[in-house]
């Protein structure tokens, strides 16, 4: 652990207000006030701030359709974000995309995405990008990384963009987060080697690690050596599996009917990567509660307002339909 | 002005821009051709000699010589574009559209809609389509219907050197991501080609390619050969034609389509596709919608038959439009 | 064994309503062919032989020679193959009922009764008359019932729809029949200046009003130049009118000059030279082609030919004009040249006029080797022109508009030729048969004559052995 106090803090309220997110959305989504599809991260914070911690606007990444973590952790302004699920005008897709679609490109977030391993060969082609612009002035080079799910790694897409990516020496970064649930089927059944996603890119010929998804400093520590190979020009592309547990159902209304008994709440009580943080960090005494506790506070206070901002927020209108499909048509 | 194959302005235009611009790179299938052989790079040279001799001056970072992985050529595309590039990808046979439809069709179109115009993707995708080659199937459509049909996509139709060259230069230089759909059968074609390294011809201006006043015919890519034959035949019997060529599908020049239909009253539309939902079903419905009084006959379509494409000669022949077939369709309007 | 069949009380024109049997040229157990004359029928306009369009026997004389007025329609006679008992035709004669909505109708087999009391009828319900079509070509119901009501031949249609489904849109076309739309013509193409960036259609409006377009705002698309900006800049047709449709002004209606070329001024002095001094009569008929146009393909195919119904029309003139030389004839001063070989100018258009190869004692050609020598002089025309030798002599022209849907015309006979067919469409036209409506092929002919060589029997004579040979082309291989 290397990490100093402001760094600690810092990880730790990005692991908090993604929860706080997603926990306030699995509420306010029952009232029916929110339209669509929208698929929560809760469970997976350790992985997304983890990786995003280590990385600057220069690096890209492009995120999946359970996108929220990989958007705030990357930066992505919280208030932006609630009111484009809300559908605002001030959203920050304009109301255009909403959850599956959100997008910061100046923050180097292309985009979350509704289809199930599209992402790959999108993240293969900035990671080019990336190879073109060269090293840095510490010789160092930016970075893509895909996060893909179990079920994005049984896509053809995932193939073809981790083998370009390897032909081409991309600086590319395959991160597979394996939360054991493709939608409602387990990856025992769906993923024909053995709940192992790392073996898979191996094959590809690039260097893989895996690590556990829902300890922070487990996936922090992997990070720092996988970015070290990555960003060393020359080197091309690497993976990472992590493994990790989903809160809640696939989607937002999932009855989760192929959950084991008693499931959840074991994972809640032994797996959950926030009281594992809090656990270490006090344990270690890095932290003292009552310091944990003022960035609960400040989360939950930064949720509840961008949640009445997005009441508040301006609705689109008809005319905004036919806006941002071209620049010039 | 330069005699030129509509092969060379494509590769031409791109090497231009290349050096132009750092920004603009390249990649597809075999766009080097060679790579991991005895030959070595360049052995080929793409296999329609559009990119022959780009590798070696720009290097690998900027001609990206992919495997056979359509959908990641066309994902690398719009990351590539999402990033800050302007990647000319190549996709060898637009049939392979069929591979990668979600990384066009769910991705680089619509990444600046979801986006909420934040994002512009100014990605080109060349893919070379139609028949002619005897290749069948699967290597043979014309599938301007399907990209016509995508919003947030352009698509362009060249059918000159010229046009090749002034719309490539156009398409790379644009901000939002373009189907390029060059036809396989005019690589071949020589015309005179403007030097200016700036020649871009706007989207979305048709070109007049004959006029006359009795009929109107419109079509795009080779179907405009074709067009321009059935009119100089036509105007043996005094009969005149407007023969426009559309250049684009996306954005379309409605303006150009209704003006002359306006003056002759009679549109014949030519369509290398099938008939149902496409370009000639699509220019019906707007001259039926928008100058309704102004036609004296039904408008007549000669398109491909509901069918594949298919292989022997007789067959691909008489599936084809062919310049017999936009004359009899032109003077059926006339009998009218 | 074929049916029994019916003959009635034709109708010939719209206005026939009755007609009498002046006298029957057969009696009952006589056999005849088609073609054999079966008795004369006396109209308030006419007397007219009626020919048979069958071989048969006439089992039964309804009405008698001599006798009163027979409404259309009225049963006159029986005739079978000869297989029928009397018993059979008796009871023919005793079901007979004539075509329903005919003039016969109610009328039963003897005279007329009174007109019935003229009611008030309800108004509207005036059904359309309908011809029954039988068919089992797929047909749309709306396109059935209008081909019913107009009495179309769907035979001659090729439907549009779906899988050869004949639509409503195809009766419609063929009800229009051929139009021959004025052609306006070819345009110059304006060059298009990406620098200046307008619609073709304002280009070229500027470029007739002589408009120069740069520094031009444009209002079109991506800001281009429409052609309402190029009209905006157009001379102000006068004020005044206010609101509404700009007032109507006539602009300058300027010509376009073009001298006669060489052509032309041959063509435009021979034919006022012509019509001038040549005392012209005409003569019109009309053939039935169909047998033609079967013999046509047929020929076609056996002798490997693209032989057009014009080369049968121009075998067929020569054929005819070398049993009538009177006709072969060419006008020279006091003399008439009569000639014993057929040498037909044909007029054919050509990127320059009108012009008229000869093609030599086409009376000896086979009709392939006819086809192959206009074949050559069409395209010759068409391309790079025909010579004087081409062009030289000829006893005789055949002038075609038939392929514009011209019906008939007079042409102005070519000198020194004695004579000229105009030649008009094929047209498909109703012919009412026993019991119902046939329909058969016609082309009319128009012979102009120079009444100065040739009389106007000559002239008769001639064109009814033309009309033998197209009715009968069997004949032109004999």
């Amino acid at each position: 652990m290397q990490l100093n106090r402001e760094a600690l803090t810092r990880a730790y309220r990005q692991m908090k207000l993604i929860r706080e997110f997603e926990e306030r959305l699995h509420e306010e989504i029952q009232t029916g006030e929110i339209a669509g599809f929208t698929h929560l991260y809760c469970g997976q914070e350790a992985v997304a701030v983890g990786v995003c911690e280590h990385l600057s606007e220069r690096d890209k990444i492009v995120s999946t359709h359970r996108g929220h973590g990989h958007c705030l952790a990357k930066g992505c302004d919280v208030e932006g974000m609630m009111k484009e699920i809300w559908g605002s005008q001030e959203g920050l897709c304009n109301g255009k995309g909403g959850s599956m679609h959100i997008a910061d490109i100046d923050k180097g977030m292309l985009g979350a995405n509704g289809i199930v391993g599209a992402g790959a060969p999108i993240a293969v082609g900035a990671a080019l990008s990336n190879k073109i612009d060269g090293p840095d002035e510490n010789g160092r080079l930016a970075v893509s990384i895909a996060f893909s799910g179990d079920g994005a790694c049984n896509q053809g897409t995932t193939f073809e963009a981790m083998n370009l990516a390897v032909v081409t020496k991309a600086p590319a970064i395959f991160v597979f987060e394996n939360n054991h649930y493709s939608e409602h089927t387990g990856d025992a059944y769906a993923v024909g080697t053995s709940n192992d996603i790392a073996s898979r890119a191996e094959a590809f010929g690039m260097k893989v690690w895996r690590a556990s998804g829902v300890d922070f400093f487990s996936v922090y520590d992997c990070m720092r050596e996988v970015l070290e190979f990555v960003r060393t020009p020359g080197n091309g592309p690497a993976a990472v599996e992590f493994d990790t547990e989903r809160f809640f159902g696939h989607f937002e209304g999932d009855p989760q009917r192929y959950r084991g008994k008693g499931e959840l709440d074991r994972l809640r009580a032994e797996r959950d990567c926030i009281k594992i943080f809090r656990a270490s960090v006090t344990g270690a005494k890095l932290l003292e509660d009552a310091d944990l506790d003022a960035i609960d506070a400040n989360a939950l206070a930064a949720i509840e307002k961008a949640v009445e901002e997005s009441r508040k927020a301006p609705r689109p209108t008809a005319e905004n339909v036919l806006e941002n499909v071209y620049i010039s048509y | 002005m330069a005699k030129l194959m509509y092969r060379d302005a494509i590769r031409n235009t791109i090497f231009q821009e290349m050096q132009r611009d750092e920004r603009v790179v390249v990649l597809g299938e075999d766009v080097v051709g060679g790579m991991g052989t005895a030959g070595g790079p360049e052995a080929i040279g793409g296999i329609w000699s559009t990119s022959v001799g780009l590798y070696e001056a720009f290097g690998p970072d900027r001609v990206i010589d992919t495997p056979i992985s359509e959908s990641a050529i066309m994902g690398a595309a719009g990351g590539l574009a999402l990033a800050g590039k302007r990647p000319v990808a190549e996709i060898m046979f637009a049939d392979f559209l069929g591979v990668c439809m979600d990384q066009l069709w769910n991705q680089i179109a619509k990444f600046r809609y979801m986006f909420g115009g934040k994002s512009i993707c100014p990605a080109v995708i060349r893919m070379p389509a139609g028949a002619g080659y005897n290749a069948a199937a699967q290597h043979s459509q014309m599938i301007s219907q399907f990209v016509t049909n995508m919003p947030g996509l352009k698509v362009v139709m060249p059918a000159t050197p010229a046009d090749a060259c002034g719309l490539l230069r156009q398409a790379i230089r644009d901000d939002d991501p373009v189907v390029f759909l060059e036809h396989k059968f005019l690589y071949a074609m020589s015309g005179e080609v403007p030097d200016d390294p700036d020649y871009c011809i706007p989207f979305g201006h048709a070109r007049l390619a004959r006029a006359g006043e009795d009929v109107t015919i419109v079509a795009s890519g080779m179907m405009v050969g074709y067009a321009e034959t059935a009119a100089d035949d036509l105007a043996h019997d005094g009969i005149g034609c407007d023969v426009i060529d559309l250049r684009t599908t996306s954005p379309l020049d409605e303006e150009a389509i209704l003006d002359s239909v306006e003056v002759t009253g009679r549109l014949v539309i030519v369509d290398e596709a099938p008939p149902r939902c496409n370009l000639a079903t699509d220019i019906a419905a707007l001259v039926a919608g928008k100058a309704f009084a102004s036609l004296k006959a039904p408008v007549e379509m000669v398109t491909a038959p509901h069918t594949p494409v298919p292989f022997a000669r007789e067959l691909e022949g008489a599936y084809l439009p062919s310049p017999v077939k936009v004359a009899a369709a032109v003077r059926k309007t006339l009998a009218y | 064994m074929s049916r029994i069949r019916a003959f009635t009380m034709p109708k010939w024109g719209i206005e026939m309503t009755e007609g009498t049997i002046a006298e029957w040229m057969v009696k009952e157990g006589d056999s005849f062919k088609r073609g054999d004359t079966l008795c004369l029928i006396e109209t308030a306009k006419i007397t007219n032989e009626v020919e048979a369009e069958y071989d048969a026997t006439v089992r039964r004389i309804v009405v008698a020679g001599g006798e009163d007025a027979e409404p259309v329609g009225a049963l006159l006679a029986v005739f079978d193959d000869g297989s029928h008992s009397d018993a059979d035709i008796a009871a023919f004669v005793e079901g007979f009922k004539p075509a329903e909505g005919g003039l016969a109708q109610g009328a039963g087999k003897a005279k007329k009764e009174p007109e019935p009391e003229p009611t008030i009828a309800a108004p509207a319900e005036v059904e359309k008359r309908r011809i029954k079509i039988d068919t089992n070509r797929p047909i749309s119901p709306e396109a059935l019932r209008l081909a019913e009501e107009e009495g179309v031949d769907i035979a001659a249609i090729e439907g549009s729809g779906r899988n050869g489904r004949i639509t409503h849109q195809d009766v419609v076309r063929a009800l229009r029949g051929p139009a021959s739309p004025r052609l306006r013509g070819t345009l110059a193409v304006e060059e298009d200046d990406l620098a200046v960036l307008a619609s073709p259609l304002a280009r070229r409006i500027a470029a007739m009003n002589g408009i120069a377009l740069a520094g031009v705002t444009g209002t079109g698309a991506r800001g281009r130049i429409s052609k309402a900006d190029v009209i905006a800049l157009m001379p102000e047709p006068g004020g005044g009118a206010g609101v509404g449709m700009p007032e109507f002004r006539p602009g300058e209606n300027r010509p376009e000059v073009i001298p006669f070329d060489r052509v032309r001024k041959v063509v435009a002095q021979r034919l006022s030279a012509a019509k001038q001094e040549i005392p012209h009569f005409y003569l019109r008929t009309s053939a039935r082609v169909d047998a033609l146009l079967e013999m046509r393909k047929t020929a076609n195919l056996v002798l490997g030919c693209k032989a057009s119904v014009n080369d049968w029309l121009v075998k067929a003139s020569a054929m005819a004009l070398t049993r009538h030389p009177e006709v072969n004839v060419q006008v020279h001063g006091q003399e008439i040249h009569r000639f014993p070989q057929a040498d037909v100018s044909i007029a054919v258009a050509s990127p320059k006029g009108l012009v008229t190869p000869v093609v030599r004692q086409a009376n000896r050609m086979r009709i392939d080797q006819l086809a192959a020598e206009t074949r050559r002089l069409i395209d010759k025309a068409q391309g790079k022109g025909l010579s004087m030798e081409d062009m030289e002599g000829g006893t005789f022209s055949v002038s075609n508009l038939g392929m514009f849907g011209i019906e008939n015309f007079d042409a102005i006979i070519n000198p020194p030729q004695g004579a000229i067919l105009a030649v008009g469409t094929a047209a498909r036209v109703p012919v009412e048969t026993e019991g119902g409506i046939a329909f058969e092929t016609r082309i009319s002919f128009t012979l102009s004559v120079d009444h100065r060589a040739i009389d106007g029997a000559a002239g008769a004579q001639f064109l009814a052995t033309l009309k033998d040979l197209i009715e009968n082309p069997e004949g032109m291989f004999a």
